[in-house]
């Protein structure tokens, strides 16, 4: 076969790859608006978990996971930076049944629960800063798509 | 709240994590193998031929190539990854050059995506050896870009296939200890 569609084949695969790529990192760590339907007990997550006055941002983990301690460590600060605002990391090497009920695909996976404890936003990855932020603003004005009093 | 647990993500005692830029580093040298690989299909596509014999098929650069890259899977994915060969280099060479890894990683999904990679270069050399240059370049292409996805953006696709498994119920967790 001629050199240049020799070339030109692989160059095709590598910008196809290339794209596929960028598309899942585009992707990883923003944020993504929920109902608000869903309300997590605390107690469920384990025993003397308790929620934030005004928002919490439940983390989930699992061993090994290479995003997970940084996530942790920035999620903990953002936590200490707004009053009222609390962290919860929960390993789900043991709890399959809340990756499951929760379709949790891969950790870190952060929640952003309002005062009810309602999910308000979910972020998937290693979050990116203003997704926090953006993510904590709808869950402190709750403007997740229906809640219900 | 903000729980001063100990870290549960670092490798318990006992158990062993594998320093997540091994596998990384292990699928640089696999892309470029692939590369070659998709030359050699390319360059001569009629080196393989459906009239030819099957050892005469598989005596062909492409053919003893990728016998080469099946082979290096089958290691990743029944000696498991954290005896790689490809990792073995990675801690001889570059790991001593590297700060020590910040975390560690389940060794786990990375063995299953050796597995999927297999699966790929074994279902590529079962049609080079076929003379089937076609499905052959079909099956080395899926496992570049893989390969490259894994090498260039650190995301390992086959991990990713065995965490949706695992949630799925169909592949067990089995033991971290293991």
């Amino acid at each position: 076969m001629d050199l240049s569609l020799i070339l030109l084949l692989i160059g095709g695969l590598i910008v196809v790859s290339t794209a596929l790529g960028l598309i899942i990192k585009a992707a990883e760590g923003r944020v993504k608006k929920q109902d608000g339907l869903t309300r997590i007990d605390p107690s469920a997550l384990g025993e003397g978990i308790e929620f934030g006055k005004i928002g919490t941002l439940l983390q989930f983990s699992s061993e090994f996971c290479t995003k997970c301690p940084g996530t942790r460590k920035y999620l903990e600060q953002v936590a200490k930076d707004h009053p009222g605002v609390s962290h919860v990391d929960v390993d789900l090497t043991n709890r399959q049944d809340l990756a499951q009920q929760f379709n949790i695909l891969q950790t870190p996976t952060t929640f952003i629960l309002d005062d009810s404890g309602a999910i308000a936003a979910r972020i998937g990855g290693s979050p990116r800063p203003e997704a926090v932020t953006a993510g904590l603003e709808i869950a402190i004005k709750r403007e997740h798509d229906s809640y219900v009093i | 709240m903000s729980s001063n647990k100990p870290n549960p993500l670092a490798a318990k005692p006992g158990t062993k994590g594998v320093d997540p830029r091994g596998p990384r580093f292990g699928a640089t040298i696999t892309l470029i193998t692939l590369t070659v690989e998709l030359i050699f299909l390319l360059a001569n596509p009629e080196a393989l031929s459906s009239s030819n014999s099957l050892a005469q098929n598989f005596a062909t650069p492409a053919g003893i190539l990728l016998t080469y890259i099946t082979a290096i899977f089958a290691i990743g994915a029944f000696a498991g990854i954290a005896k790689h060969p490809y990792g073995a280099i990675f801690k001889a060479v570059v790991r001593p050059r590297l700060s020590a890894p910040t975390e560690l990683e389940d060794p786990k999904p990375p063995t299953f995506a050796q597995l999927i990679g297999f699966i790929i270069s074994l279902a590529g050399l079962v049609f080079a050896v076929l003379g089937l240059t076609t499905g052959a370049i079909v099956a080395v292409a899926f496992a570049f870009v893989a390969a490259f996805l894994n090498s260039v953006f650190g995301y390992c696709l086959g991990c990713q296939i065995y965490v949706l498994l695992v949630r799925a119920g169909i592949v067990g967790r089995g033991s971290a200890s293991a």
